[in-house]
């Protein structure tokens, strides 16, 4: 495996290395000339601004900005110039001191007021305009709504490894497991994400969900999160909408290229479990050498007669590989390199960004405890089924992007967006204890394979139309799937001997004993999707009009199996032995030792879904200091499900639901600083396609028996929100909300008690409010002294509430009524201390996360919620020049290694640490 | 050796129809004599597509008469051992050829056999119907036809289905976990008789059944368990679509009609996994039913499993279980005399039909599974699960197999009580009697498990051993309550303890025809009066086991003991 990875490094860097030599060179002119490329943006809006003239003082050399405000001038002699920009409606701004290398290139973006009169010129210099753009370009301060964002910028200066990592820096957002987002308390159902704006399908089988470590740090431009609704975003919304930007392609041709080893405090030197592994683990490909066999799958249902010789052959034709290895851990790995210009190709300038990620990781949960609660004496409650041991996991995440941009004419710019994302995590996990139903210690061993892939292309065009009309058009697809092959468990029980009644460790024949499972998702999705937006009125006062309409077709297929081997009628002596040799041996053509039988049958279905949306919003100013955003989205949802039933009967469900969702916000400019945000809204929230399934299924990540209700109804909310946010400084802020949403008929995950013990369904409970208040503060140390001024400090938090009401009708929630929703921790805290050196090369942060314990899932009968516990993070990064263009980095993840816990009542559910993380990386800008 | 002197036996009568003897030999080899005269005038009818009547004419000085029969050319086994004249045989294949004979038993001596008379069953059922819509109004299955069940077929509240003697019903292979449901507040009555016995069987041919064919009959009543979910459901097992809720019933003596005369063969299917359904399993079934004469066969989960409830019982026989034999939870208290078990192998299941159990016991009992919701802490769940077992015969399959765990005669725990009293535990692998934990301990110290006149032979262990894992049930916690362990075989004690020719008589020297309790008094009497709602309750025996040595013969004719 080592090898393997210094041989990923070694193609990455090869490629690198080709792409740079044989790539053009852009040939030394005779005269020396630059040139200068950049963004015209308003300074009210952060919207890029076409036709404006941009020339350079003293020259011929000048242009005008074309989509998204862009530019971009050549042939300009070298040296100090300086740059006039002017556009009708807009303050005229000169810009000076553009020192433009001799063959180089300089980015300068520019952000222009709005003015009623003609205005004398603004001079400004070059380094003084930066400021003016970056304040322009807060999403947060510009968005018609309320979005909090993460930049490229702020996660280069952090830990972050992913968009997971990165987006917990938001106020009001926890992470779950390291993957999944909750926002103001609202589960993953009220989440949805987005890539470039087209919607992402969730890789996991059962749950609505996309795991954010699957996007590399390094591919991000930003993460924003919006948590208000405006027409032109999807219904499906409450919690928010996270919307993942890949990078953008910068103005000159640059190349870089990182590295980093990590060391593990728990994971790195010291003995780990690992699953043994097969095929190309090492880049994501593990799933061929662990497909389900064919002969397996010849069998359908098993529902004709097998011979015991059919059944010796089905043994035989699984891997037989069960057992757990050891191996020493080694450090975390990651390197990425990524290339990005704009040049002329057949004289279209044409941007483009290619990158590539790498990144290899262990960790190990040690001392891992997990058990189940049971009903005490008095209202306690006590152990049952209590297991104590550790997991080892091994983590690969590849992915690369290719944009490319180009302009047809000045009006027009059409995109085309790649990515690819991958994960393969191996997971090997080993624990014993007592097990109640057989009445003695058993030991289990599960070995795991999961792979995770999203691919996302997107064609896009935007189109100035006159000075009025905006149009933008885009094709995505999206395909994510997730690859879960050949899972093992493997259960040894320690079973008093008939004769002696001495624990004799052997292996375990019931049917959950020792297992075989196969998970197989896709799924895809095809999407138009056409906006055009018209302004109206004088220029210093317009009125936007939107209207827009997306259609959305998506395919999944899920199919899941699992397969239970039962050794029968084998001795004590026999079954103790280790678990290959036992399928070895007993597997032969003329024994009559195994059984085969399919375990979990009802895990497959298929599902389509077929969304029509269409919307109008008008954005229009009331005075100079209000605008209104009103408008109404109409949705049309046509999902289909069909799922399968242990001897093959298809099962129908589905929706079919037309809504019409208004939205109105009012967004005051208090003062040039300060704003005000109204805003309420109705969302909607859809059952996701497994839910509606009344086939009983074993949830393949918890291992509960789940049912859904084919009458379950897509559920409405109302969102209100006020936000008061005042930006004193560039880079600073301070900002209150209070947020309210009301929800009727919220679906939840509910308890059914049954013959058998516990499962879990959902239903549209009664209703349910959630409230709450978010602070953010961000504040530059200089304020207070001069030596502060590189230290910036920021904090986030939110105080939530929630209630939701099960309700008693239909299938009945044994939950506890009135309680606060599953998920929703009372309050959410980031805060954190920024040091930026004055020459911005070398800075610093250390980041401190927590988040307040939440309803991990509701108790059921007499039992308590079981509760997440808080829990505290510490990060630290430091970066340095080194030397030259090399830079180096330093992190330090997890710093107090806080436990991880889950409990209910007296009892401990679940507990472990993941370890420290230190890990060091070089990276390199030629 | 039994089957050459069955063939010379049949060879010597055929001869002896034939006229070439004119005298009775002496070659007849077992213990034929001469003297005794084989009945004359064999008559065999088809009473119904499963039935026959075998007649013959009286022998003087004859105590009894042994007929045998065969399918098709096949070998002649005893079917019966009648004191009269007259013995339908049951259990029979529709459209089948067989042949019978009969000899005379004078005392110690037995006659030759007549020349066999063969006979065909009936087609089965003239009529075929399909039963795949709920049933919402009463109706009556008729003994002419013959009902396939088909998916997860109910009874509605307020409808009745009355089913006639002999009627045969089967659950559809072609249709997986087929069952019939008879819901809170619908009836069943299903009253056959010895000769014409009410079938439930897999739609398979004979010759390939196999357990979990089908799903089951499953009762659900109106009485309490002490699962107390307070207005929330509790589903029995089966599908999503077709189960039933079963919590929060109020009347103890709630009726959901009677089950007489009935077999319940190969069923047990699984929805999903640890989700099998029983060959019978009641759900808070009250005392107002009538459960006798039931035996099941070849289930691949429980064969009677009572949730809660109070239905009374009695003459129940289980004939190879793919799990327990009669198993009890969530506050079950009804009381049951005369039950039988016998248990020699696992018969492979349909494929895909789940798993056979890795825990089978005679009994096992629960008070509330506490991994259950609603099940109050660990022993506090009321009322307390509390039935009787009087008068059992429960046999285990020894060394016949190994299983991971179970294999005790009675399992007691999770706050279980239980009254096991005059009866037989043999051939228990593990431990004949086994108190799991301390809350089921607890129950026993404050006489809640009473344990007494138990007759113990070829168990692994009688007791828990001291020291173990399991460690209360161990021989002091019984120390005057006449648990004894019988010298000599299991097989020593009965008539016969072979399939198919069972006879759980006890022998002539057998331990079981003494040492039970003849007279109760005191919780005991209190417990076990009032059965069937009645005046009369479960009698004390001076034997032990499932068979009074005077007889009658309760099982026979109704049961069989043939996996086809």
């Amino acid at each position: 495996m080592k090898n393997r990875s210094i041989a990923a490094t070694a193609l990455l860097l090869g490629a690198m290395a080709a792409f740079f030599t044989l790539s053009p060179e852009v040939s030394a002119a005779q005269v020396p000339t630059g040139r200068i490329v950049g963004r015209v943006i308003d300074r009210q809006s952060g919207q890029g601004i076409a036709d404006v003239g941009v020339q350079v003082v003293g020259t011929t050399a000048g242009v005008m900005s074309g989509v998204d405000g862009r530019y971009s001038i050549t042939g300009i002699p070298a040296g100090t110039v300086s740059m006039h920009i002017r556009r009708i409606g807009y303050q005229p701004k000169t810009i000076t001191a553009l020192m433009l290398p001799a063959n180089g290139s300089i980015e300068q973006d520019v952000a222009l007021d709005v003015a009623s009169v003609q205005l004398q010129t603004l001079e400004v210099t070059a380094s003084a305009e930066r400021g003016t753009v970056n304040e322009a370009l807060d999403r947060q301060r510009t968005a018609t709504g309320i979005v909090s964002s993460v930049t490229a910028e702020q996660i280069a200066r952090s830990p972050d490894s992913d968009a997971a990592s990165a987006i917990q820096r938001v106020s009001g957002v926890t992470v779950q497991d390291g993957r999944y987002v909750f926002v103001r308390g609202l589960g993953e159902r009220y989440t949805n994400t987005s890539l470039n704006g087209a919607r992402v399908p969730s890789p996991e089988p059962e749950r609505k969900v996309v795991p954010l470590d699957l996007f590399p740090a390094s591919l991000l431009q930003t993460v924003t999160t919006s948590k208000t609704f405006t027409p032109d975003q999807s219904g499906d919304f409450s919690g928010a909408q996270v919307d993942i930007q890949t990078r953008e392609f910068p103005a000159r041709r640059t190349l870089s290229y990182s590295m980093s080893m990590g060391y593990n405090d728990a994971a790195s030197g010291s003995q780990i479990l690992s699953a043994p592994s097969a095929g190309s683990e090492w880049i994501g490909f593990g799933g061929e050498a662990r497909k389900l066999p064919s002969l397996v799958r010849q069998y359908g249902n098993f529902n004709s007669n097998i011979s015991q010789l059919e059944y010796n052959r089905l043994v035989r034709s699984f891997r037989n590989s069960w057992t757990a290895d050891a191996a020493s851990g080694r450090p975390n790995y990651s390197t990425g390199v990524s290339i990005g210009g704009e040049d002329r190709i057949f004289k279209h300038p044409v941007g483009y960004i290619g990158s590539l990620s790498y990144s290899y990781g262990q960790e190990v949960r040690e001392n891992e405890e997990r058990a189940q609660a049971v009903g005490g004496v008095n209202g306690t409650t006590q152990s049952f089924n209590a297991f104590r041991g550790s997991t080892g996991r091994t983590s690969i995440l590849w992915g690369g992007l290719l944009n490319l941009s180009t302009w047809i004419g000045r009006n027009s710019k059409i995109s085309l967006n790649n990515t690819y994302n991958r994960t393969a995590d191996n997971e090997a996990r080993q624990d014993s204890g007592f097990y109640d139903l057989g009445n003695f210690d058993i030991e289990r061993t599960m070995l795991r394979y999961v792979e995770r892939t999203v691919l996302s292309n997107q064609l896009r065009g935007d189109h100035v139309l006159g000075t009025r009309h905006t149009v933008d058009w885009a094709v995505n697809y999206a395909g994510v799937t997730r690859v879960e092959p050949d899972r093992s468990n493997l259960t040894y029980g320690f079973i008093p001997d008939v004769q002696t009644n001495q624990p004799v460790r052997q292996l375990l024949t019931a049917p959950e004993a020792n297992r075989r499972t196969f998970g197989d998702l896709d799924e895809h999705s095809i999407s138009p999707s056409l906006n055009y937006k018209l302004a109206i009125g004088p220029e210093t006062r317009q009125t936007y009009l939107k209207v827009g309409a997306l259609y959305r077709d998506a395919k999944r297929d899920v199919d899941t199996r699992s397969f239970s081997i039962i050794p029968q009628n084998l001795t004590e002596a026999e079954l103790a032995q280790p678990a290959e040799d036992l399928f070895d041996r007993y597997s032969t053509d003329d024994s009559d030792v195994f059984r085969v039988e399919p375990y979990l049958t009802t895990g497959s279905y298929r599902a389509r879904e077929r969304l029509s949306a269409g919307y109008f919003m008008a954005d229009h100013p009331l005075t100079d200091r209000i605008r209104a955003i009103a408008g109404a989205r109409v949705e049309h949802d046509r999902l289909e499900v069909t799922t399968l039933n242990k001897s093959g009967t298809e099962f129908l469900s589905g929706l079919n639901d037309t809504d019409v969702l208004p939205s109105i916000a009012l967004n005051l400019s208090v003062t040039d600083a300060q704003n005000l945000r109204l805003s309420a809204s109705q969302t909607l929230s859809r059952p996701e396609y497994r839910e509606l399934s009344p086939l009983l299924y074993q949830d393949a990540i918890g291992d509960e028996f789940v049912f859904g209700d084919t009458s379950l109804k897509r559920a409405l909310i109302q969102n209100y929100d006020i936000r008061w946010e005042w930006y004193p400084k560039a880079g600073e802020v301070l900002s209150v909300a209070l947020f309210a949403k009301r929800f009727s008929q919220p679906i939840e995950r509910v308890f059914v008690a049954s013959s058998g013990g516990t499962q879990i369904s959902f239903v549209n409970a009664d209703g349910a409010e959630n409230y709450g208040v978010e602070l953010e503060l961000r504040k530059g140390l200089g304020a207070f002294t001069e030596r502060l001024t590189p230290f910036t400090f920021f904090a986030n938090g939110t105080i939530m509430q929630s209630d939701i009401r099960p309700g008693n009708e239909g299938i009945v929630a044994t939950t506890r009524d009135n309680r606060p929703m599953v998920g929703q921790s009372p309050f959410v805290v980031n805060a954190g201390l920024a040091y930026t050196s004055t020459s911005g090369k070398a800075n610093a942060v250390v980041l401190y996360n927590v988040s307040g314990k939440r309803i991990f899932a509701a108790g059921v009968g007499e039992l308590p919620d079981s509760y997440e516990q808080e829990r505290h993070a510490l990060d630290v990064s430091v970066s340095l020049p080194v030397w030259r263009t090399i830079a180096a980095k330093i992190d330090l993840k997890n710093l107090l290694d806080y436990p991880y816990e889950i409990s209910q009542g007296q009892v401990t559910r679940e507990r472990y640490t993941a370890g420290r993380v230190f890990s060091a990386g070089l990276s390199w800008r030629p | 050796m039994k089957l050459e002197g069955r063939t010379l036996r049949t060879f010597a009568a055929t001869l002896l129809t034939l006229g070439v003897f004119t005298a009775c030999g002496d070659d007849d080899p077992p213990s034929g004599n001469n003297s005794v005269d084989p009945p004359s005038g064999l008559t065999v009818t088809a009473t119904s597509a499963t039935t026959t009547r075998v007649t013959f004419t009286a022998v003087s000085g004859a105590s009894s008469y042994i007929v045998q029969r065969a399918s098709g050319a096949g070998a002649f086994a005893t079917v019966g051992t009648p004191a009269g004249t007259t013995f339908d045989d049951v259990g029979l294949d529709p459209n089948t050829q067989y042949r019978y004979q009969v000899a005379t038993v004078e005392g110690s001596r037995t006659s030759a056999f007549t020349a066999p008379v063969t006979v065909t069953t009936s087609a089965s059922g003239r009529f075929a119907a399909t039963l795949s819509a709920p049933i919402t109004a009463s109706r009556t299955l008729f003994a002419d036809s013959v009902y396939t069940i088909q998916g997860y077929v109910r009874i509605a509240s307020g409808a009745t289905l009355t089913i006639q003697p002999g009627t045969r019903i089967l659950g559809d292979f072609n249709t997986p976990g087929s069952s019939l449901f008879v819901t809170r507040g619908a009836k069943i009555v299903a009253i056959g008789t010895a000769a014409n016995p009410i079938v439930f069987t897999s739609s398979q041919p004979v010759g390939s059944r196999k357990p979990g064919d089908w799903g089951g009959l499953v009762i659900v009543g109106n009485a309490r368990i002490n699962r107390n979910s307070a207005g929330t459901s509790i589903f029995t097992e089966g599908p999503t679509t077709a189960r039933q809720d079963y919590a929060n019933g109020t009347d103890d003596n709630d009726n959901s009609g009677t089950l007489r005369y009935v077999r319940i063969e190969f069923a047990g299917y699984a929805e999903t996994t640890n989700e099998e359904l029983n060959s019978l399993s009641m759900y808070a079934v009250g005392r107002g039913t009538t459960i006798e004469y039931v035996q099941t066969m070849a289930g691949l989960d429980d064969s009677f499993e009572w949730f809660g409830g109070t239905v009374d019982g009695r003459y129940l026989v289980s004939y190879e279980s793919g799990d327990d034999h009669f198993d009890w939870t969530e506050g079950y208290r009804g009381r049951n005399q005369f039950l039988i078990a016998f248990q020699s192998q696992q018969i492979p299941q349909r494929a895909g039909a789940g798993s056979l159990s890795t825990d089978p016991n005679g009994f096992e009992g629960d008070g509330c599974e506490n991994t259950r919701p609603f099940c109050t802490t660990f022993a506090g769940s009321v009322p307390f699960s509390n039935p009787v077992f009087a008068n059992f015969t429960v046999v285990g399959f020894g060394s016949a197999f190994t299983t991971s765990s179970g294999g005790y005669g009675a399992v007691i725990r999770r706050g279980a009580g239980v009254t096991l009293i005059n009866g037989i535990l043999a051939r228990w692998p593990r431990t004949a009697i086994n108190i799991r934990d301390l809350a089921t301990d607890t129950l026993r110290q404050r006489d809640s498990v009473t344990i007494r006149n138990v007759l113990l032979v070829e168990n692994g262990a009688n007791f828990d051993a001291p020291g173990g894992s399991n460690v209360f049930g161990q021989q002091a916690n019984f120390a005057s309550n006449n648990i004894v362990e019988a010298s000599g075989t299991a097989a020593s004690l009965f008539v016969s303890l072979t399939p198919p020719g069972l006879d759980w008589t006890p022998s002539a020297a057998s331990a079981a025809r003494t040492g039970g309790l003849a007279t109760f008094t005191g919780s005991v009497a209190a417990r076990v009066s009032g059965l069937f709602g009645g005046t009369s309750g479960i009698v004390g025996t001076s034997y032990v086991g499932a068979v009074d040595p005077a007889g009658p013969k309760w099982y026979e004719g109704w049961t069989v003991y043939v996996i086809n």
